[in-house]
């Protein structure tokens, strides 16, 4: 079997790419960096015939950054504080009572408006993928195996999280096309969310159950089966990844 | 190993005892059944062992259990994890890693055990629960078999003393049931392991039982050896009904006792007759069908033709394309290629009223279809989505179930009263073809033959058709009258249910193996069987 990587490095690897992100508004820099993640997680996963419930998590991401560009960039239009510069054209105006100054809706739209409201949408939804990119390279229950013992109701309400949400979504669609069958069409979200409700906290019941009677959390200190190293593959991501910052900074200013 | 001692419970508001005064104790090495109706307590019993009731569900309890010494009421489950291994009914949910290694060292971990340790016991369980191969995939894409001999390992792996089990063959088919359960009966003869496992296909389970644990509905509890309990017990097995019907003198819990028991039956020729019927119209005409999940194949070349007022139950492993051949003819999923036609119409174009009155489907998981407050408002809206008088669902429901409380939540009837909600619900607008995957899921022997009965007078009075996918070979022999094989995306049988059950040794029924070579499947083929082979010796 290929080791894998340390469950650590993608996890601190996305923290120092997002601060990179952060830096930047440069869309270039921004696409780089969705692109690349992608090519990794295509390539990593591409050879494992298996795969962790989470492994698809950066391309349902992807659809997630998708939506949020959109709703960055039109509200970025429509509310927000005016750009002077080159107008596209104007949108009428809503005028706000005295002690909302500052704010407006409608207006002149700039070009520069625009272009600001896009970019953010664009840092923002890297940075979703930059996470979501480390979530499909180390699945989070590999990360959490790392916590220490002492923070058990954390843990325990971590691991849940973590099992029951990947579930969620495939329970909800087996709901709601179950539902469709029967004729249930109009009622939309508010039919599934009742029967999903309850099978989440029936199986985060499950789970809880299952991890007391394992013993998780009685003993004060517990043992590793087997201790991950940091090899020099590690290193060298955790490295590229905080070489990003002081490019971001400089380049791409 | 395990002693209860005048043990009662009651469940936080909840008006009655879940058991009273229950007292009994179990030996090491021995391995009890528990058996009972759906919702009479087995799951409870099984979780007063190792204190996850009340320490996890709350209730009050009185008396005292004790475990190889310690007092479950003082010791938290956690504190017992080293002496109790509990698998819990569907294993997939207790799962709290990715791969199979780091699932079964979760515990040991958890327990603080040296590295070296945990090395040698993760070897030793995957050699004896033949794992070695899996030990480095991830759990969830493992087959059910497979993922039940994960749980059961990360349970032995703390060399406990006892196993509990709850019902860890219901979601397998029947080879993968057999696989889990020699397992069992291998550990408890060589580890000297305390197993106490609760069951509703008792069939798979009574032959390795040293003794029962029977809860009847009023909480009244009897433990003793098998032949004792299922002399008088409402619920069990086929091969018991059968001894029970023929009047032998004792019954057996295996197929070879009864067999040898049952000698003088079968040295005549039984008459091979075939019920014939006339076939209606085709209904579900399928035609060179392909389903294609990314890289999988689930479905190959499939042509198959269902017609009005016949039974076909669909079998085959899990992940055989079972599931994938329902949703394509409810109209789910477009197919990659090939044709569906119901009534001549593709079901992906029916819709609205059309669509309701045609096809009727009940998912794996019925409380899906579900979502109003009570039982009234249920049928009610029923009756507004297909159009029919005011309280025609509810009076539909009322033949199934006369007891049912229509103010009740849906999710608090009985397994059996929601079951016979959903048909009531699927079945009152009379669709031409109902499409059942996995009814049997978690009923009892009564609710079972709830489902028998309404689905064979729904074929047979109101000529429909009828699909139902399973891994209850029981159920198969009684109500279907065909058998559609699958494995691995192609159909591997076909033919009326005689045939095809008779022909597999692991899907035969258990009446048919103790009379086997005569050709009857149920205890009422054998019975009409019997009846007139000798009614034709005695004319001779």
């Amino acid at each position: 079997m290929k080791r894998s990587f340390h469950p650590l490095t993608w996890w601190s690897g996305a923290i120092a790419i997002s601060i990179a992100v952060s830096l930047t508004h440069h869309i270039a820099f921004n696409l780089a960096v969705v692109g690349g993640m992608c090519l990794i997680v295509y390539r990593t996963n591409r050879k494992t015939i298996d795969q962790s419930p989470w492994s698809g998590g950066l391309w349902f991401a992807l659809k997630i950054a998708a939506i949020i560009i959109i709703i960055r960039t039109v509200i970025g239009i429509a509310i927000g504080v005016p750009i002077p510069g080159n107008t596209l054209f104007e949108l009428p105006i809503l005028y706000l009572p005295e002690w909302m100054a500052g704010i407006r809706i409608g207006g002149a739209i700039t070009e520069e408006r625009l272009t600001f409201a896009f970019e953010e949408g664009v840092q923002i939804a890297t940075l979703i993928c930059v996470f979501a990119a480390a979530t499909s390279l180390t699945s989070p229950h590999r990360l959490l195996r790392q916590m220490p013992i002492f923070i058990y109701e954390f843990g325990v309400a971590l691991v849940i999280a973590t099992s029951v949400l990947p579930q969620l979504v495939t329970s909800a669609a087996r709901i709601k096309s179950a539902q469709r069958m029967r004729g249930i069409q109009r009622r939309g979200w508010a039919g599934v969310a009742l029967p999903l409700l309850e099978e989440s906290l029936a199986r985060s019941l499950d789970l809880a159950a299952a991890m007391d009677a394992r013993g998780y959390g009685y003993s004060r200190h517990r043992s590793r089966y087997r201790r991950e190293k940091i090899l020099t593959r590690d290193l060298t991501v955790i490295f590229s990844s905080l070489a990003l910052i002081p490019l971001s900074m400089v380049a791409f200013a | 190993m395990i002693t209860f001692n005048s043990v009662s419970l009651i469940y936080p508001h909840s008006l009655h005892t879940v058991f009273e005064d229950l007292s009994f104790t179990i030996d090491e090495g021995e391995m009890v059944l528990v058996i009972g109706a759906t919702g009479s307590g087995k799951s409870s019993l099984l979780r007063l062992i190792n204190g996850l009731v009340p320490h996890h569900t709350g209730g009050i309890l009185a008396g005292d259990i004790s475990v190889d010494g310690i007092s479950t009421s003082l010791t938290k489950p956690g504190g017992l994890a080293h002496l109790i291994g509990i698998v819990g009914q569907n294993p997939a949910h207790g799962f709290v890693t990715d791969t199979v290694e780091e699932e079964l060292v979760f515990g040991m971990e958890a327990l603080n055990f040296a590295p070296d340790v945990m090395r040698k016991r993760v070897e030793e369980i995957l050699d004896l629960l033949s794992l070695v191969h899996l030990r480095s995939r991830s759990i969830s894409t493992l087959s059910g078999g497979e993922q039940q001999r994960v749980a059961i390992g990360s349970a032995l792996v703390m060399h406990p003393k006892v196993l509990v089990l709850d019902e860890p063959t219901s979601a397998l088919d029947p080879i993968a049931a057999e696989e889990v359960l020699s397992i069992l009966h291998r550990l408890v003869h060589d580890l000297g392991l305390t197993v106490v496992i609760s069951e509703h296909k008792l069939e798979r389970v009574i032959g390795f039982a040293d003794r029962i644990i029977a809860i009847s509905a009023d909480g009244k509890t009897e433990i003793d050896i098998p032949e004792e309990i299922l002399k008088k017990s409402p619920i069990a097995p086929p091969i018991v009904h059968l001894a029970r019907a023929l009047n032998l003198d004792s019954v057996g819990t295996s197929v070879r006792e009864v067999r040898r028991m049952t000698t003088h039956l079968r040295d005549f020729t039984p008459l091979v007759s075939h019920p014939e019927r006339d076939s209606g119209e085709t209904v579900v005409a399928i035609n060179k069908l392909n389903h294609v999940y990314g890289e999988k194949v689930a479905l190959r070349e499939i042509s198959l033709e269902f017609k009005a007022g016949e039974i076909t139950a669909v079998m085959g492993r899990n992940g055989a394309g079972k599931s994938t051949l329902f949703k394509s003819i409810v109209g789910f999923h477009k197919s990659t290629s090939g044709q569906i036609k119901v009534l001549g119409i593709e079901p992906t174009e029916l819709h609205g009223r059309k669509r309701l009155s045609t096809i009727g489907y009940i998912p794996q998981e019925p409380s899906d279809l579900l979502i109003h407050p009570s039982v009234a408002k249920e049928c009610a809206a029923s009756d507004r989505d297909n159009g029919l008088e005011d309280g025609s669902t509810f009076a539909f429901l009322i033949r199934l179930t006369p007891t049912v409380n229509p103010e009740a939540h849906p999710r608090d009837l009985s397994e059996g009263q929601r079951l016979s909600l959903v048909l009531a619900l699927i079945l009152c607008s009379a669709p031409d073809v109902l499409i059942m995957d996995e009814p049997t899921r978690g009923l009892d022997y009564q609710a079972k033959s709830l489902l028998v009965d309404t689905l064979v007078s729904y074929a047979r009075n109101l000529g429909k058709c009828v699909l139902i996918a399973t891994h209850d070979v029981e159920l198969v022999a009684e109500v279907a009258d065909r058998v559609v094989f699958l494995a691995d995306g192609d159909v591997v049988a076909d033919g009326p249910t005689l045939d095809v059950l008779l022909s597999s040794p692991a899907f035969a029924p258990q009446v048919a193996k103790v009379m086997s070579p005569a050709p009857w499947l149920t205890v009422k083929d054998a019975l009409r069987g019997i009846a007139q082979a000798t009614g034709k010796d005695s004319k001779e």
